[in-house]
């Protein structure tokens, strides 16, 4: 295989593992838009308190890895919900572009409380997969990276049956298509917005312990890197299209892979951009996106 | 019902936006105003906080000891910190509110050097010049270590490493004690002025000087990056024997942990100035294990280790390469505000500011926490304005500093 090929192919391996990664980053602000119809900007400090609260009953108690995955998720599902109550359970109808502000509001209120706890240091994470790539062949594989595919796939797999098996699925997606229609029919739109919450704060946890695995620490400035990277993934796969995210959190991952490796990091975010743009301008709803009317 | 509460509301709000800085401030008050800004939050509120405490520190030392003398009246320092966030607008809000609104007649900080580079941008740039509008404020930088910032304005005096020296100094250093170790390969972060800085107007230039190792891989990232594999392949394949990683701790602890990841073991590797605190030992002590690090301060004298037992008793203060300088720099202008015979009142304050700003640029030679520090005259050709002092190199062993080498002077201590 010539260099640049086995190189590109390297890449293009770590690429789609760690696209799995955005793709559950993606999939989370995605479901909430696709149900809510509003964005939750807040999603990306709920993942980094779930991060950085997973550490507690390890610091404290030397708790096992085990115990630190179920406080993430069990502190990220409380903070979600915080979120829902603080952010948009008493706003108004018709006033879509106040969580905007509400949610940013808490992102930093959260961050900058993170920040003062910590008082900004990074804490150092468990390396529950080991500290050394895997050889496969002439590759070598972050096994945490492979852990991080296996999980996503369940995931996705486990949204997809919740949402097309389940009354609490037909009832999410009556909610997104119309929610006005869906109260009529008897379904509880609040009732389908907090579950909405719990299940992307869920996945937030898991997010945030395999974001803080990855890079060795839990550290504040997670959340504002979660959050730009999930609202481009959400837009380059469509706005509340969970297929969608998964397609453009793999298409990020490949590209920004290549990008550094080819052309250096600093043209990472430049080439992801202007791909961005390019697509929206041949398909304006992102990848698998509805056409806006 | 709600109004009550609101109109109390509006009126607190009222209260706060319009009390007056000054009050409690000056001659008339007993007190002195000292300013600083540092990153109190974000990303890098490390480094500020740090600086805050040791400055907090040298505050409360100086006050618990009766204060300073002014006009022939003891006075106590009071010392305004303000939050730059690491954040170029967020600075330049600062620096107006320190001179026009705190008053203080002197400002510690910025800390970091994207920063400090605007807002030096904004002093006045000719002293005495009636058609410079420029701010007249005197800073006295703990932090921001950029090379050249001290150039952008005759209010700036530093008292930070001299990266260029230091970095001169480690590759003379593995020249002559390691021959051996050829090739060098680098990473920077190149959205941080610090890191690009090191890389670009210090340890390149001094690798070129040296002309001893062959340079064969550089690569770079930014400081708040997730994600080096891709970098961490190149490094690899480059293989080489000694590797510069110049970047703060952020990017620092993933970084080496991919090194471990893809079994890069490089023979030696050496550290970016910053790198000698406790937070990289905090995030990852293993994988930093056995980085030097060129610093001016470790804990290896007497009175360096009392400071920084005390700071870190009184506000879980970090003593570090970066945050030991405020406290130097506070003790130094106690002393030089006496000297500098100012008024101290709010009419007198600008004029006040220029004698100590002239008092300082005369101040030669001074006592540090660890050794004697010199302030370079204006008309230096090189560095106006800024300190020479002595340099240490620091080795990460079982999660702590230790003294890799020292001059003799200091080991004798």
């Amino acid at each position: 295989m010539g260099t640049a090929l086995f190189d590109g192919t390297e890449q293009l391996i770590n690429g789609l593992m760690y696209g799995c990664f955005y793709a559950l980053v993606g999939g989370g602000f995605t479901l909430l838009f696709g149900v809510l119809r509003r964005f939750n900007l807040a999603y990306g400090s709920t993942i980094m308190a779930g991060a950085y609260a997973g550490l507690i009953p390890v610091y404290l108690f030397k708790a096992p890895v085990l115990v630190l995955f179920v406080t993430t998720i069990v502190v990220s599902v409380l903070v979600g919900l915080l979120v829902e109550f603080c952010c948009f359970r008493f706003l108004r109808k018709g006033h879509e572009l106040a969580p905007l502000m509400t949610t940013i509001g808490m992102l930093i209120v959260i961050d900058e409380t993170i920040v003062h706890l910590t008082d900004a240091v990074g804490l150092k994470y468990p390396a529950p997969f080991g500290d050394e790539s895997l050889a496969l062949g002439p590759f070598l594989i972050r096994p945490d990276y492979l852990a991080i595919l296996v999980v996503s796939i369940a995931c996705f797999s486990a949204i997809f049956w919740l949402m097309h098996r389940t009354r609490f699925g037909r009832a999410m997606r009556a909610v997104a298509e119309r929610p006005e229609a869906a109260q009529i029919l008897g379904v509880s739109v609040r009732r389908v917005n907090v579950l909405t919450f719990v299940l992307t704060s869920a996945m937030a946890g898991i997010i945030g312990f395999f974001a803080a695995v990855s890079v060795g620490s839990a550290r504040p400035e997670m959340a504002a890197w979660l959050t730009g990277k999930g609202l481009v993934v959400m837009v380059l796969g469509g706005l509340g299209s969970f297929p969608g995210a998964i397609l453009g959190g793999l298409a990020l991952g490949v590209l920004e892979f290549e990008a550094v490796w080819f052309l250096g990091s600093s043209y990472r975010d430049i080439l992801a951009f202007s791909i961005l743009f390019l697509i929206l301008m041949v398909r304006p709803g992102g990848l698998l996106g509805s056409r806006p009317a | 019902m709600r109004r009550p509460f609101v109109f109390a509301a509006a009126t607190l709000l009222a209260a706060c936006l319009l009390w007056p800085g000054w009050v409690g401030a000056f001659q008339s008050e007993g007190t002195v105003r000292i300013g600083g800004m540092w990153p109190l939050s974000g990303p890098a509120a490390f480094f500020g906080k740090a600086a805050h405490g040791l400055a907090s520190l040298a505050v409360d030392e100086i006050n618990e000891a009766g204060g300073l003398v002014v006009e022939g009246k003891r006075v106590k320092l009071a010392l305004h910190a303000q939050d730059e966030a690491c954040n170029a607008e967020q600075g330049l809000a600062v620096v107006k509110r320190l001179a026009t609104v705190d008053k203080v007649i002197f400002s510690l900080g910025p800390g970091c050097s994207s920063v400090a580079e605007p807002v030096f941008g904004t002093l006045q740039k000719k002293l005495g010049d009636a058609s410079d509008s420029g701010l007249q404020l005197l800073f006295f930088t703990d932090i921001a270590t950029k090379f050249g910032l001290a150039k952008l304005s005759p209010w700036v005096f530093r008292n930070t490493p001299d990266e260029p020296a230091m970095y001169d100094f480690v590759v003379k250093y593995l020249k002559e004690k390691h021959p051996d170790l050829k090739t060098v390969m680098v990473s920077y972060e190149s959205d941080f002025a610090h890191s690009a800085a090191t890389w670009n107007l210090a340890v390149k230039p001094a690798l070129e000087r040296h002309k001893h190792h062959q340079i064969v891989e550089v690569v770079d990232w930014r400081w708040l990056d997730n994600e080096f594999g891709a970098q961490v392949t190149r490094l690899r394949k480059a293989n080489a024997d000694v590797y510069f990683s110049l970047t703060h701790t952020p990017s620092t602890c993933p970084s080496m942990l991919e090194l471990k990841r893809q079994r890069v073991k490089p023979k030696m590797v050496i550290g970016i100035t910053s790198l000698a605190g406790t937070e990289v030992l905090q995030q990852c002590p293993d994988v930093a294990a056995g980085i030097i690090a060129p610093s001016n301060f470790a804990p290896i004298t007497p009175r360096a280790k009392q400071v920084a037992d005390k700071a870190w008793e009184r506000y879980k203060a970090d003593s570090n390469i970066h945050s030991v300088p405020a406290y130097e720099n506070v003790h130094l202008m106690k002393g030089l505000i006496e000297k500098a015979a100012i008024k101290n009142t709010e009419d007198t304050l600008l004029a006040d500011r220029r004698k100590l700003r002239d008092q300082l640029a005369k101040v030669g030679t001074f006592q540090g926490v660890v050794g004697k520090i010199t302030m370079r005259p204006e008309d230096d050709p090189v560095k106006p304005r800024d300190v020479d002092k002595d340099m240490i190199l620091v080795q990460i062993k079982a999660a702590k500093w230790d003294v890799f080498w020292a001059p003799e002077h200091l080991k004798r201590n």
